[in-house]
């Protein structure tokens, strides 16, 4: 690794500007668990490298209204959260799926927004649940519906000096039920073959689907919200009808061939995650 | 029993190299071949030299200006260079080392060398190396180990065959003749503990702290590199599984430091292990010919190991397993032709057993194709056809403790191989179970060049220091040798303390690899320990003028054998200090020679021992996706007497964890122009706790006549055992008998597929 400046400034605001000014010399780390790899790896090569840690502020989960979290938010903190399991079940359980406790305890749900790699599992989820990011800079703070925030693999809407600071979360409707699913090939700390979030909403005096939304992460150069889920909209969610649903599902995504396998198998994988995500998702609907 | 060390490594108070820190060390960075075959034009290294911080480069310039600097080492086959002299013949080949003050220093400076190559037309398989005209990886060979056997003109850089019977009679009396092409690709140890190495050579003499596995062929090699003598140390080592069985570092970094005038230290990134020694890609063909009823009659087994750029190290292996590619089996004609072949690969490596691993996927995959195809159960096949004590192997050699069946029916046993596997009402999950069986050899070079040495000593502090040269690499060598000095003295293991792989503190040893330890250097250790215990008895009797046979070695000292223990004895601190001369004594394990049977005849001797065993594993496959899972596995060895019960038990479940990654998922993956794609852990799969099935230890601990109080090696087996049992649960699950790992879900899902569209 080569010897690199280390700030760590104390506020949103000073981070920003030291962005801003060192341009592409300048790197950005939350909790590290992707940066110090990209760094050992000579994958960057920052002069310097800005540690966001100090920020106050940033850290914390609030449930009021919208689930509000903070981006040096650990994901293990998520996961474990009190009020996004209750209410935004889909997201924790994402979170709960993320690599190792080790890596979870590291990682930052911000620093898995901003860093904009395909295969991770929560912006999949965040898509389904149609959140949208909070980021700021020196000139002031804005939000961005994730379905804008991603433009391409590790990349993002982010201008240069912009930093993600929290995600919020809309709350679903009652009678909704959640899941998320992924498929890895070995462990679970691999890079997903591919992941898929589903989100269904019953209405319970009819049993027909009041409301559905399905997201797959690896699955295209940026997450992929899949219309075909609006397809159970007024149905009853029935297997047959969700296995339709997913294979239309399946069919928008543009998955990539690599060592994870070809494309034909990643289409497969997701029309079967999204399928069984569906499936699980109206039985919680339903408990 | 936890091992001795264990505490300490839980603490972190063991030092392995990566600790080390010698006064005035510098730091070495290797700079690399990025193509796999190319001609070095030139090397310009001023810009690097300039760079302040930097001590020197070593380049092929440098190595040539010594004259008391040989260029080519290897202590098994010949044909490495310090660094490229004329060419670069794989990815990562080391073209330049550069030594700076510090290693960020050195690792900038690295990239300053420029470094003209013409690129060559690489082979970067078996099928490219054999074709005619292919490229050349070497234009001549240099093998040292005597059974190796080159093909000139080509890169066979070693072809052999064995066999027994009449192999074309065998067939002619065959009912069915089945044949099977298998393959494996390369793969990486991935040890924790990653390759490292400090060099120092001053006032004559070289010393080289390295985690090696085999420190004293690696003295040699260096004093004969560099006309001084030599010292090799190791300490602990997190793990070599055969990766740091032979030098690849250590003569190019002796060589830095010599240039360097100081102390130089190397450690490899994780990546660059991927470069350094894998395990090679594998291939074969196997034609078994069977009577209807099952019997085996004949087999041939050829089989292509690919090297890589070097055959320091691959060669040898791939010929040693020719002992063992035919298998468990009682086969009165066999054949087996081995082919070790230079490619554009990074030099290849043993494996924890490897090929043998891979012979036993080929031929017990086949066993349960002829076991289906004959209507036969899969474990009636095996009992029919398993060696027994008394068999001849097809090495000649006359077979005793071969508890091949009992290995069988234990691991089958064990994972409730007779109970109805769960329904899947849905079509949806596909289960099935497989067993395998394998045979191993150890290491067994010919009677004069057997070294394993033991030395047993006394100190003034009343301790006995047990000093072997078997590198401690955290397969508990240290306390199962410390377990058999204590009961060979008769003293508990506080009166006993073990030195460790220190070349000129211990006797010779020649490597810790092939599960040989335990066995050899154990019977060291009993004969040392039975000389010694002479010599302090009469010590004892004359100091307390008694007959020696009165006396007895006890925890706290010499003691009357009718003594009660309330005086009369002497304590061992005092003997030591009274007696004034070391009390000290050494004892040796020769192998080789031959073997006189209770038949009255006398037999080979291909391997001191033979250890066999068995894996029993159940999948699980998702026919939506082809992924297969392991359910439960169980691995059964033979152990001869289990000196530490828990170490065979963790040695037994490391080698099944481990292997389930090649065998499930793991592979090196070149693209056309053979550039590796994956070298580095975020691309590279490893089996972690969370793919770990339920599983099952099992031993065999006859005794085993001749082994340090009845034990043997089994250090490697739990590994070998596992792809054959888990292709043949693939098989039971799906109907599909896969011919290559890893099963990989697309590859997995393609062949239901396949088989689904056939049923239509």
């Amino acid at each position: 690794m080569r010897p690199f400046e280390y700030i760590r400034p104390g506020a949103v605001g000073e981070a920003s500007q030291i962005l801003a000014e060192r341009g592409d010399g300048a790197f950005l780390i939350g909790g590290g668990s992707a940066a110090v790899v990209m760094l050992r790896l000579g994958v960057v090569r920052p002069e310097c490298v800005v540690d966001l840690g100090g920020v106050a502020g940033l850290r914390g989960i609030e449930a009021n209204g919208a689930l509000r979290i903070g981006a040096l938010t650990p994901i293990r903190a998520l996961e474990l959260d009190g009020g996004a399991r209750s209410r935004w079940g889909l997201l924790a359980e994402a979170a709960s799926q993320v690599a190792n406790v080790r890596v979870r305890n590291a990682a930052t749900v911000g620093g898995a927004v901003a860093y904009g790699e395909p295969q991770t599992d929560t912006p999949t989820a965040l898509t389904a649940l149609g959140a949208s990011v909070r980021a700021a800079s020196a000139k002031g703070e804005r939000a961005v519906p994730i379905g804008e925030f991603y433009l391409g693999p590790y990349e993002t809407v982010l201008a240069p000096g912009e930093i993600v600071v929290g995600v919020d979360v809309p709350e679903p409707p009652p009678h909704t039920g959640g899941a998320h699913l992924k498929f890895t090939i070995g462990s679970p700390e691999n890079k997903p073959v591919a992941n898929a979030s589903a989100l269904v909403t019953l209405d319970p005096a009819s049993g027909k689907c009041a409301g559905a939304r399905a997201a797959m992460g690896a699955a295209g150069p940026t997450p992929v919200a899949a219309q075909a889920a609006e397809g159970l909209l007024g149905e009853f969610p029935s297997p047959e009808r969700i296995a339709e649903v997913a294979a239309a599902a399946a069919e928008e995504a543009d998955p990539m061939e690599d060592l994870r396998g070809p494309v034909w198998h990643k289409r497969r994988v997701l029309k079967v995650l999204v399928e069984r995500a569906l499936l699980c998702a109206t039985q919680r609907a339903q408990a | 029993m936890p091992t001795l060390e264990a505490a300490d490594k839980a603490a972190g108070r063991v030092a392995y190299m990566g600790d080390l820190v010698i006064p005035g060390m510098a730091h070495a960075k290797i700079v690399r071949s990025p193509l796999p075959h190319a001609r070095i034009v030139a090397i310009d290294a001023e810009a690097a030299r300039a760079l302040p911080g930097v001590v020197c480069v070593l380049t092929r310039d440098e190595v040539r200006a010594d004259p008391d600097m040989e260029e080519i080492y290897g202590f098994v086959y010949r044909d490495a260079p310090l660094v490229a002299i004329d060419k670069a013949r794989h990815q990562g080949d080391i073209v330049a080392v550069v030594v700076a003050e510090d290693a960020a220093t050195a690792e900038e400076a690295a990239e300053l060398v420029d470094v003209d190559y013409e690129e060559l037309p690489a082979v970067m398989n078996v099928r490219e190396a054999l074709a005619d005209g292919a490229p050349r990886v070497h234009e001549e060979f240099f093998p040292i180990a005597p059974e190796l056997r080159p093909q000139a003109g080509t890169n066979i850089c070693h072809h052999a065959t064995i066999g027994c019977g009449d192999i074309a009679r065998g067939f002619a009396e065959a009912d069915f003749v089945y044949e099977d092409e298998f393959s494996a690709p390369p793969v990486q140890h991935c040890a924790l503990d990653l390759h490292a190495v400090v060099a120092q050579v001053e006032d004559g003499q070289i010393t080289v702290w390295t985690n090696c596995q085999s420190p004293f062929p690696l003295g040699r090699e260096l004093e004969r590199m560099f006309k001084m003598p030599a010292r090799v140390i190791v300490p602990y080592v997190g793990g070599g599984f055969g990766s740091k069985s032979r030098d690849r570092l250590e003569c190019v970094i002796t060589a830095a430091a010599k240039l360097a005038g100081r102390p130089v230290r190397c450690v490899l990134s994780q990546e660059e292990t991927f470069m350094t020694f894998i395990r090679p890609a594998y291939a074969n063909r196997i034609q078994t010919g069977v009577k209807r009823d099952g019997t085996i009659v004949a087999r041939r087994n050829t089989f292509y190991v690919d090297v890589g750029g070097y055959a320091i190290s691959g060669a040898r292996s791939a010929n040693n397993t020719l002992k063992v590619a035919t298998g468990p089996y009682r086969i009165p004609h066999a054949e087996v032709n081995c082919y070790a072949v230079y490619t554009n690969k990074p030099p290849s490596s043993p494996y924890r057993g490897l090929p043998t691993t891979q012979h036993t996927m080929a031929y017990e995959a086949q066993l349960d194709r002829i076991a289906r195809d004959l209507g036969m159960d899969r474990l009636e096949i095996r009992r029919k056809n398993l060696v027994r004590d008394g068999d001849t192997h097809v090495t000649g050699d006359y077979l005793r403790s071969a508890h091949a069946r009992e290995c069988m029916e234990k691991a089958a046993a064990a994972i409730g191989w007779d109970a109805p596997l769960p329904a899947s009402p849905d079509g949806k999950t596909l289960r099935g179970r497989g067993v395998s069986c394998t045979i191993k050899y150890t290491l067994t070079p010919a009677r004069q060049m057997s070294e394993n040495g033991a030395e047993i000593a006394l100190g003034q502090d009343g301790v006995f220091e047990i000093r072997i040269g078997t590198v401690n690499i955290g397969q508990g060598s240290d306390t199962v040798m410390a377990q058999i000095a204590g009961d060979a003295l008769g003293v508990g293991l506080d009166a006993l303390r073990v030195v460790h792989s220190d070349t000129a503190r211990v006797p010779v040893d020649s490597s810790t690899t092939a599960s040989r330890s335990t066995y050899h250097m154990g019977r060291a250790v009993v004969e040392a320990a039975g000389v010694l215990k002479g010599r302090i008895l009469e010590a004892a009797a004359q100091l307390l003028e008694r007959g020696a046979d009165s006396l007895a070695l006890t925890s706290e000292g010499v003691e009357p054998e009718d003594g009660g223990g309330d005086g009369g004895g002497v304590s061992y601190a005092e003997l030591a200090r009274r007696v004034g001369s070391p009390l000290a004594a050494q004892g040796e394990c020769i192998v080789g020679g031959t073997y006189d049977a209770p038949d009255g005849k006398t037999y080979p001797i291909a391997s001191t021992f033979w250890t066999f065993a068995s894996c029993a594993a159940e999948v699980e496959v998702d026919a939506e996706t082809g992924q297969a899972r392991i359910v439960q596995a169980a691995a059964a060895a033979t152990t001869g007497t289990a000196i530490n019960p828990r170490s065979i038990e963790t040695q037994l479940e490391g080698g099944v964890g481990q292997e389930l990654g090649p065998t499930l998922f793991e592979q090196m993956t070149w693209d056309e122009s053979g550039q590796l794609l994956n070298a580095a852990l975020l691309d590279y799969p490893l089996p972690t706790m969370e793919t770990m099935p339920r599983y099952e230890p099992r031993y065999v601990d006859h005794p085993f006549e001749g082994g340090p109080f009845g034990a043997k090696g089994m250090g490697e087996v739990g590994a070998v055992v596992v792809p054959g049992a888990v292709l043949n649960a693939v098989y039971d699950a799906t109907g599909v008998l896969f011919h290559e790992m890893p099963l990989l879900p697309h590859k997995i899902l393609e062949a239901l597929d396949a088989k689904s569209a056939a049923a239509q």
